[in-house]
């Protein structure tokens, strides 16, 4: 097989699998539908490893390859083949992509065994795997636009995966809408680039950018800060983010999936991917940065005081993804990668675990109700403790070696790059205090009645009615909206890792790679694979790959390592041996949770700046400008002058031949007449 | 006396390899028609159209056979090129399409089965010579053998009264464009001295202004873009088209919207980029107007039809709007897009004609279009075919139709015919008013309750797989259009064009 044979069966396994449970559908047994869909994602992992093992075969500087099947377009100069480019960027990605998705497919198959709309779901899940590896392994910047706009269909389907639930559709719809606004900016950044350049397959625009534009100039900025703003949306990035949150409303896999391994890294992919484009036009790549740092600290400070326990987790999501941001924007290439692939095992696994912990509650997400799960789902608390580890920088856990590793490489290139040096260290303390307060909220203290049920009966807590957490009061479910567990509504069974074995084997690795992952990359280069797999990508860079810088490496593991212990065991204070300190201050400082909890008013920015004046647009086009103009006089003028039209054809249509053979002569007469006059 | 004639005249040298598709066509014809004469039902209805095929199938593979020759034959009457055999394998899959339509049909029965494939085979042997002719006596032959046929066959559903109408009319209509073309080309002939194309050429070049601008050039020219425009069905010598349409059997129907326009537009290429390419600058505005004329007539002509085989026959003269554009650009580029276009437009048009066929034949309503009432629900078979074949007309992505129309308004907008690029998106809007119209009378529920109760499901295995082969290729043909590309692509450069 060679290298990019593997490449296209990577691509082809998943839409196989999703196109065979779409078309086979009823008649497929659901666990049919899901052993499938799995399959179909572990063979794609399987063809991303033999696309690895044959990509390392060729010589450390020619590690690319483009395979082209065949020419979408060939029109008027421009040349668009459906081709795939396979370097170590997008080896690498498809690597996480497949492997990620396959487990989350395996817990999804126990988690969702009693939802009514099993099927449909794997064959949500199986295109939205497809559609990021289009997106990822695509050769050209339209492919990549197909791949980044089925990303956002398919995130839309499967966050209104529950469509009888009003509060999940209207999520969907927030996130679809964000996600084409970022599709506009993308498409638009690419047309300025197609019109300087002429070209939009990756080859051809990294060789000719130097040529093409003078550096950092005004129109190459645009073209780039256009692409960021598709960026932005992808992954959730201030201003674009409030969608993310909202997508919680999905089934618990689908937010892992999208905020592990697909979606949210599609921007630092894109950044990635364009770096020679970002770094010659150094003041693009600048916002992107510093927009990665502002939305670090305000995902992380919300994240604080959320108290829907998968929308800390979703701000957390935020908040890392705006580190990978940060670190791709400033040429952080290797940390910045390397702390994606850690993200993408411990949020994987925070999500899968949290998932568990939801079941156990019967659907209920309120940390202020979750309390003592500790004894009751020991195999969960160890998962959450794990990805809790990652997540917050404990010395030595995976996240410890990448977050440093983006860090350090940040901060190597000196200058203003200092400011987001120290960003990330005050992100780095907001994460330990909100990844902590989940769990001791969550296993610490005196079990709450769920968990007391879980321990006495080994089955989850089912209450007497379901209903959907996101409505009314989020810690009385008495408030909330009631559903019957049919189709478009959850399903009647909740299941939990302890009991499902699909669960735990999906968060077993997990949890291993969340753990250990780091040592592939270890600082003081004592091991090196990722940046070593990542050169060839990244060997045209100017700016990365900084002389090494011992002093500032063992700087930055110290302090991480102090704010990490520190603020734990702060934190340990505050919820475990203190419980009434964290209200204590809240009340000394009402306006900052005040604003936390209003997660910044970003929403409500976005409705007044946005969503009201549009609306007002809206309501004036459709009341006035609709009735009259366009449906009176432009569709009404259009189709009765087509209408005429026709009318008048129709009537020359008499059926006499002596008819027919005159307007031929009265035409005949008139070409020759033309014909005599223009000549004369 | 006649010796001496004989030793004379030097007989033109004939390379019988180049010759030899038009030569199998012509040769078939006759061994189909002597077939013909046997006894025994058999041989009718198997062995003549089986004659048929073979002969259609060897013509294929002469083509192939000659495929990448470029050369004049007979003295300069024909040319064997990329155009004239991309295009032979056009009429040679129509006919074969066109054989498996008649297989049940009863105009096969009531004109002889004899007769009747014989006047199919000679009308595609015309077509062969038609768009290989490079002379005007040629052309005119072309025409002729293609056209007389046709007359008949339009008519061979004798007991039927609209056939004979149509026949009749295609007849008396089709001489007087007949008549127009043979006085224009002989009005060139005056003016030129010349009746081969490239004497034209060279007779045009080489005087310049005094032949460009002699009245019996001009007058001549626009008397055969009248002629030929009226076999291509461009607008406003087109009347004749949903007339006839309506009233020939329909496998006939469906070969003369294919077939005869691609030989049409095959000459009409070749003519006007050949002969009088030094007087572009003078026809490009007229044909630029007919070409618009041409989109608006028949889009708006197709609406508030009733029945499918007029709605099919208007789109086919919008269809020929279209074509036009791409002579008008008359570049490399124009003739590649329009013989693109011409490729796809045959394939989409027989699958829609194919159902249109099938339709006729279960149901007692004809081609009218409450025969297709509720067809998605009772017959999804032909259903979703006709469905393709409407989207792909109206060019609609991811059908071949789409990038047959991106070309065409590619090559408008190269030649600085922008404005006629748009004229087909906007003719495109309007055809959708007719093509989703049968879309939605088959997939809607039917609320009026007068879908047909009669159905006669008999089997005709043939049809719906043509049906289903068709639109399959259109549908692939729009994912990846690169083999029929690589097809078209040479065809200007083989005639001269840049």
């Amino acid at each position: 097989m060679t290298l990019a044979t593997s490449a296209w069966l990577v691509l082809a396994c998943p839409l196989v699998g999703m196109l065979s449970i779409a078309l086979l559908g009823k008649k497929l047994s659901p666990r049919l539908a899901g052993t499938i869909g799995t399959l179909a994602i572990a063979l794609a992992f399987a063809f991303a490893v033999v696309t690895l093992i044959k990509l390392q075969q060729l010589p450390s500087n020619a590690r690319l390859e483009t395979t082209s099947l065949w020419d979408l377009a060939n029109v008027g100069g421009v040349k668009i083949e459906v081709g795939l480019y396979i370097d170590p960027l997008s080896t690498f990605m498809i690597l996480i992509v497949t492997g990620v998705s396959t487990l989350i497919h395996l817990y999804s198959a126990g988690y969702m065994q009693t939802d009514k709309g099993y099927v449909r779901y794997f064959a949500y899940l199986n295109f939205f795997v497809f559609s990021m590896l289009l997106l990822v392994l695509a050769g050209n910047l339209i492919l990549l636009i197909v791949g980044w706009a089925f990303v956002g269909a398919a995130s839309y389907m499967l966050v209104s995966y529950w469509y009888r639930r009003e509060t999940a559709t209207a999520a969907g719809i927030k996130a679809f809408v964000i996600n084409v606004i970022g599709d506009i900016g993308l498409v638009l950044g690419t047309l300025f680039l197609f019109r300087t350049m002429g070209v939009l397959d990756y080859g051809q625009l990294f060789s000719n950018i130097h040529v093409a534009f003078d550096k950092d100039a005004p129109e190459l900025v645009a073209a780039m800060l256009l692409i960021l703003v598709g960026a932005f949306a992808k992954s959730a990035q201030i201003p674009f983010h409030t969608w993310l949150p909202d997508a919680m409303e999905g089934p618990t896999p689908v937010s892992s999936l999208i905020h592990a391994a697909t979606m949210v890294t599609a921007g630092v992919y894109l950044i990635g991917r364009l770096h020679p484009l970002f770094e010659w036009a150094p003041t693009a790549a600048a916002v992107g940065a510093i927009i990665g740092a502002i939305t670090l600290l305000v995902a992380g400070s919300i994240g604080l005081v959320m108290t829907d326990l998968k929308r800390v987790i979703a701000y957390s999501t935020m908040s890392q993804i705006g580190y990978m941001i940060m670190g791709v924007s400033a040429a952080a290439y290797v940390g910045g990668f390397f702390h994606l692939m850690s993200h993408a095992f411990f949020k994987a696994l925070l999500f899968m675990a949290a998932g568990s912990i939801i079941s156990a509650m019967g659907g209920n997400q309120s940390l202020n109700n979750m309390k003592g799960f500790r004894k009751a789902m020991p195999f969960t608390f160890a998962c959450f403790l794990a990805g809790g580890f990652a997540l917050s920088a404990f010395p030595l856990f995976s996240g410890f070696f990448s977050k440093d590793t983006l860090l350090y490489e940040v901060g190597a290139r000196g200058g203003w790059y200092w400011a987001l040096y120290v960003a990330g260290y005050v992100g780095a303390a907001f994460t330990v205090f909100y990844t902590w307060r989940m769990i001791f909220r969550a296993f610490w203290g005196q079990p709450c009645k769920e968990a007391v049920v879980v321990m006495e009966t080994g089955d989850a807590y089912h209450p007497a009615q379901h209903t959907n957490p996101h409505t009314g009061n989020e810690d009385d479910p008495s408030t909330q909206e009631v559903e019957d567990p049919e189709v478009g509504f959850p399903g009647h069974e909740h299941r939990y890792a302890e009991k499902t074995w699909q669960m735990r084997y999906a968060m077993i690795p997990l949890a291993i790679l969340a753990v250990f992952a780091g040592v592939i990359q270890l600082p003081f280069g004592i091991t090196n694979v990722i940046s070593d797999f990542l050169h060839p990508t990244f060997a045209d860079s100017t700016v990365a790959y900084m002389p090494e810088d011992s002093g500032l490496e063992a700087f930055g593991l110290i302090l991480s390592s102090v704010i990490a212990i520190v603020s734990l065991i702060a934190a340990y204070w505050i919820w475990v041996r203190r419980p009434g300190s964290s209200a204590a201050i809240q009340a000394r400082l009402p306006w900052i949770h005040k604003l936390f909890v209003n997660k910044w008013y970003f929403d409500e920015l976005n409705h007044a700046v946005i969503i009201a004046p549009m609306a007002a647009v809206g309501r004036f086009a459709k009341n006035t400008f609709e009735r009259i103009v366009i449906d009176g006089a432009m569709v009404g003028g259009a189709t009765g002058i087509v209408r005429a039209g026709s009318s008048v054809v129709r009537s020359g249509q008499s059926g006499y031949m002596r008819a027919y053979a005159s307007l031929i002569v009265l035409g005949l007469i008139g070409v020759a007449l033309y014909f005599l006059i223009e000549s004369a | 006396m006649i010796a001496a004639a004989a030793t004379s005249i030097k007989a033109p040298y004939i390379d019988w390899a180049a010759f030899s598709p038009i030569v199998a066509l012509i040769c078939g014809a006759v061994i189909v028609l002597l077939i013909g004469l046997l006894p025994g039902r058999r041989v009718r209805e198997q062995i003549v159209p089986g004659a048929t095929v073979l002969t259609l199938l060897a013509t294929l593979g002469l083509t192939i056979w000659q495929w990448g020759e470029n050369t004049s034959i007979i003295s300069g009457a024909l040319a064997v090129d990329r155009l004239s055999l991309v295009l032979n394998v056009v009429f040679v899959a129509t006919g074969l399409v066109t054989v498996v339509m008649s297989l049940r049909e009863r105009a096969t029965v009531q004109a002889g089965q004899g007769e009747y494939y014989t006047l199919l085979l000679a009308s595609l042997a015309g077509m062969a010579v038609l768009v290989a002719a490079q002379n005007l006596v040629t052309l005119f032959v072309g025409i002729e053998l293609l056209s007389i046929p046709l007359y008949v066959l339009c008519a061979s559903e004798l007991q039927r009264e609209k056939s004979l109408e149509a026949g009749l009319k295609y007849l008396v209509i089709g001489s007087v464009g007949s008549a127009t073309l043979l006085f224009g080309l002989s009005f060139i002939y005056g003016a030129t001295g010349s009746t081969d194309f490239s004497g034209i050429a060279a007779a045009l070049s080489s005087k310049g202004e005094t032949i460009a601008s002699n009245p019996l050039m001009l007058t001549g020219l626009g008397m055969a873009v009248v002629g030929l425009g009226f076999k291509a069905a461009i607008a406003p010598f087109h009347q004749w088209t949903p007339d006839v349409y309506e009233g020939a059997p329909s496998p006939i129907t469906s070969f003369m919207s294919v077939a005869t326009k691609a030989a049409a537009f095959g000459i009409f290429l070749r003519f006007m980029d050949v002969a009088v390419i030094d007087e572009a600058l003078t026809w490009q505005p007229l044909l630029a107007a007919l070409a618009a004329i041409t989109i608006v007539v028949g889009n708006v002509g197709a609406l508030a039809q009733t029945s499918v085989k007029r709605i099919l026959a208007w789109s086919s003269v919008a269809q020929g709007g279209y074509l036009l554009v791409g002579i008008v650009v008359s570049s490399a580029a124009g003739l590649e897009a329009t013989l693109y276009y011409l490729v796809v437009y045959v394939v989409m048009n027989l699958a829609a004609f194919s159902v249109v066929v099938a339709r006729e034949r279960e149901t007692t309503h004809g081609d009218s279009l409450s025969a297709f009432a509720g067809l998605g629900s009772k017959r999804p078979i032909l259903a979703v075919p006709m469905t393709i074949a409407m989207l792909s007309l109206a060019g609609i992505p991811a059908t071949a139709g789409f990038i047959g129309k991106l070309n065409l308004i590619g090559a408008s907008v190269d030649g600085d015919y922008a404005w006629l690029g748009v004229l087909i998106a906007i003719g495109s809007a309007i055809s959708l008013a007719y093509y989703l119209r049968i879309v939605a009378v088959m997939w809607m529920p039917d609320r009026r309750g007068d879908s047909p109760e009669t159905d006669r499901p008999h089997g005709q295995p043939e049809i719906i797989g043509l049906a289903i082969i068709c639109s399959a290729a259109t549908i692939f043909f729009g994912i990846i259009p690169s083999p029929i590309y690589d097809l078209v692509r040479g065809a200007g450069e083989s005639i001269g064009l840049l």
